[in-house]
């Protein structure tokens, strides 16, 4: 079983919310990326989504699009991702998810993309845009492919997903983009519910997520959280002065996974 | 016949759009499904393309043209004539009438020329709905009057200054205003690009030209023409003229913007020189780098300037049915001036491309050949355009 699968079923059965970290690769460079990510895991957080710059990123909001335009410019692409991935991977002990858009998977050849991320160290992969219509590409990759689902999602959408058998099913909070956002939390209750009739797959939250008070509402909900935009403005607040970045960083994962140890009790 | 069940051409198409979208694209394939079977829809449509629009649009012998290019018949489908002055209004009045009957109150498009962003801002205006329209900023320098245009119709532009600020990014930024706001509005995509069904509804609205054309040559010449051009940019207008004859023994050709030059990030001509890739949710042709990020283009005609194409075109290629050609800026600017003087026709940038390619091959046709160039739109708002252009030129000799 893959260490993403064997996380993701620890938190379902203590009923809480493993933390999941977004972090564009290299980004604001090599070095300060790889201080970010040792502070992420020295923080608490669980699992590491590995985000690859694409020039067209259609399902980001404004402060991850940023990111991806950013990268574009210093020339970043797949390859390098992959190859920082690899690093990625002997300093620090987080799972790894790769989060790319489909066209660099298969302007590399999906064959070749898989035995490389694998080689680095890759156990998951997020495809935005691929829908569950699509998804069957991937078969067989040896990767855990994470299908998503959104609050729209109809009850056949929701069993397709339950088909796949996922390590987890990545639920996308609302209807957006990635950001920063006030969360309608009884609908998102709702949805979550929803889904759990049709699947026990592990469920992860995200899109929107920012605090440690929104993860406390959903933790009895959602079996992890994702984090993204939040610590990417963490990124830009501080990446002037590099050497408190990776200190802001670890105090921010801190702050959101103290709501595990019940501080407020569950809801 | 395609698109098959799945919204592929061949290879090409599909829906590869993030999750959220997949309930809205089912909407409006069923609401699609639903008018096909409609006569009162058709009906309307019809009604306000021949009252509204004026179509049909007139089939026209260029005869000074066809004399100063040899010895080939050149025919101009006039779609530069339409209200709005181009193909696009053909499909934003289909698919505003869609969206209206899916309860939708607000239309989201994307634009590069400008063009579509107009005939949507129009199908908005005369049936009462809202429209929000996408442009880079690059693109709302060079094509300012057509800003304005959709400005007096009562549409909100918003500038796009994003990535490389033309229409790939505008159309990025359509997609996710339409990712959050589907419940009460309608993405009316421009060119027959997109996920499924976007192309198929887009060939389906536009294939009108095509329809009219055959009827219009049959009276004109008793059968059917030897070979019909178009400009690909997206390939919506080309769609449409082609459609009705993929069936015939007609040559039908393409005409991709060549640009400045072939190297990459100075043409866009996707289908000549790209590779398969993603982009906008389908699998089709694209200008790409080895990695998979999208390239930056360039072509006088911002109706053009796009790096992808759409899937069916790129399936019309890889079967051979369909030439794919391109020419350069240069050759389309000669193009523009050439017809706007020998015909009193001044065409949009784009549909110059078809012109040009035109002209490059009638001196080699037997005599009788015949040729029907799509006039897409009308070249008003390229006129700064080309005078900075010819401006340049002349300052280099």
């Amino acid at each position: 079983m893959s260490g993403i699968r064997k996380l993701m079923q620890r938190y379902q059965q203590e009923r809480k919310s493993a933390l999941i970290a977004f972090i564009m690769a290299l980004m604001p460079n090599e070095e300060l990326c790889l201080d970010c990510i040792k502070a992420l895991e020295q923080g608490g957080c669980d699992l590491l989504e590995l985000g690859i710059p694409f020039t067209d990123p259609l399902a980001d909001g404004e402060v991850i699009e940023r990111f991806h335009h950013r990268g574009i410019k210093q020339g970043l692409n797949l390859k390098r991702g992959l190859e920082f991935a690899g690093r990625v991977s002997q300093v620090c002990r987080l799972p790894l998810i790769l989060f790319s858009y489909y066209n660099p998977l298969y302007r590399t050849g999906l064959d070749r993309f898989m035995a490389e991320a694998r080689a680095a160290g890759i156990e998951g992969l997020i495809v935005p845009d691929l829908s569950l219509d699509e998804l069957p590409v991937l078969k067989g990759s040896q990767l855990d492919v994470i299908p998503m689902l959104a609050p729209s999602s109809s009850e056949d959408r929701i069993q397709l997903a339950a088909e796949q058998q996922a390590a987890f099913i990545y639920c996308v909070s609302v209807r957006g983009v990635t950001g920063m956002r006030k969360l309608p939390e009884q609908e998102i209750k709702e949805y979550l519910q929803r889904v759990k009739t049709f699947t026990s797959t592990p469920l992860a939250l995200g899109f929107g997520i920012s605090s440690r008070q929104q993860i406390e509402v959903f933790q009895n909900h959602a079996d992890a959280v994702v984090v993204g935009s939040y610590l990417a403005r963490i990124i830009e607040e501080y990446e002037s002065q590099p050497r408190l970045l990776p200190g802001q960083m670890e105090k921010a994962i801190k702050e959101l996974t103290r709501s595990r140890e019940g501080y407020y009790g569950s809801v | 016949m395609y698109p098959d069940t799945k919204g592929y051409y061949g290879g090409y198409g599909g829906r590869f759009v993030p999750e959220t979208l997949i309930p809205a694209l089912r909407e409006i394939e069923l609401a699609y499904g639903k008018i096909l079977a409609d006569p009162g829809f058709s009906e309307e449509l019809d009604y306000y393309l021949k009252n509204y629009v004026g179509r049909e649009s007139p089939l026209y012998f260029a005869r000074r043209l066809s004399r100063e290019a040899g010895s080939a018949r050149i025919y101009l489908k006039r779609e530069d004539l339409n209200h709005t002055g181009s193909h696009k209004i053909n499909n934003t009045l289909g698919q505003a009438l869609l969206a209206q009957r899916m309860g939708k109150e607000r239309l989201i498009a994307e634009t590069g020329a400008g063009q579509h962003g107009v005939a949507t801002a129009t199908a908005a205006a005369v049936l009462g709905m809202k429209c929000t329209v996408y442009m880079g900023a690059l693109d709302m320098q060079r094509q300012r009057l057509n800003v304005f245009r959709m400005q007096m119709l009562g549409a909100e532009v918003k500038a796009v200054h994003k990535g490389s600020q033309t229409l790939k990014d505008a159309t990025n930024e359509a997609f996710r205003d339409f990712i959050q706001s589907f419940e009460y509005s309608h993405m009316l995509i421009g060119s027959v690009v997109g996920p499924h069904p976007y192309p198929m509804i887009v060939r389906n609205f536009q294939s009108v030209i095509g329809r009219e054309l055959k009827e219009q040559f049959k009276q004109e010449e008793g059968r059917l023409p030897s070979c019909i051009l178009a400009c690909v940019g997206g390939g919506s207008n080309a769609m449409g003229i082609f459609y009705p004859f993929l069936e015939e023994p007609v040559e039908l050709i393409g005409v991709e913007a060549g640009g400045r030059s072939d190297r990459a990030g100075e043409h866009c001509a996707t289908l000549s020189r790209g590779g398969d890739g993603i982009l906008h949710g389908a699998l089709s042709r694209l200008l790409q780098d080895e990695n998979g990020q999208i390239r930056d283009t360039h072509s006088i005609a911002a109706g053009l300037d796009y790096p992808g194409v759409g899937p069916e075109h790129a399936c019309l290629r890889a079967s051979g049915r369909v030439k794919y050609v391109s020419v350069n800026d240069d050759e389309a600017v000669n193009a523009f001036l050439k017809l706007s003087q020998y015909e009193g026709i001044i065409p949009a940038l784009e549909s110059a491309h078809a012109v040009a390619y035109a002209l490059k091959t009638a001196p080699g046709l037997p005599p009788g050949t015949s040729l029907v160039i799509n006039i897409s739109g009308r070249g008003d708002k390229d006129t700064e355009e080309v005078l900075r252009y010819l401006e340049a030129r002349r300052e280099v000799q």
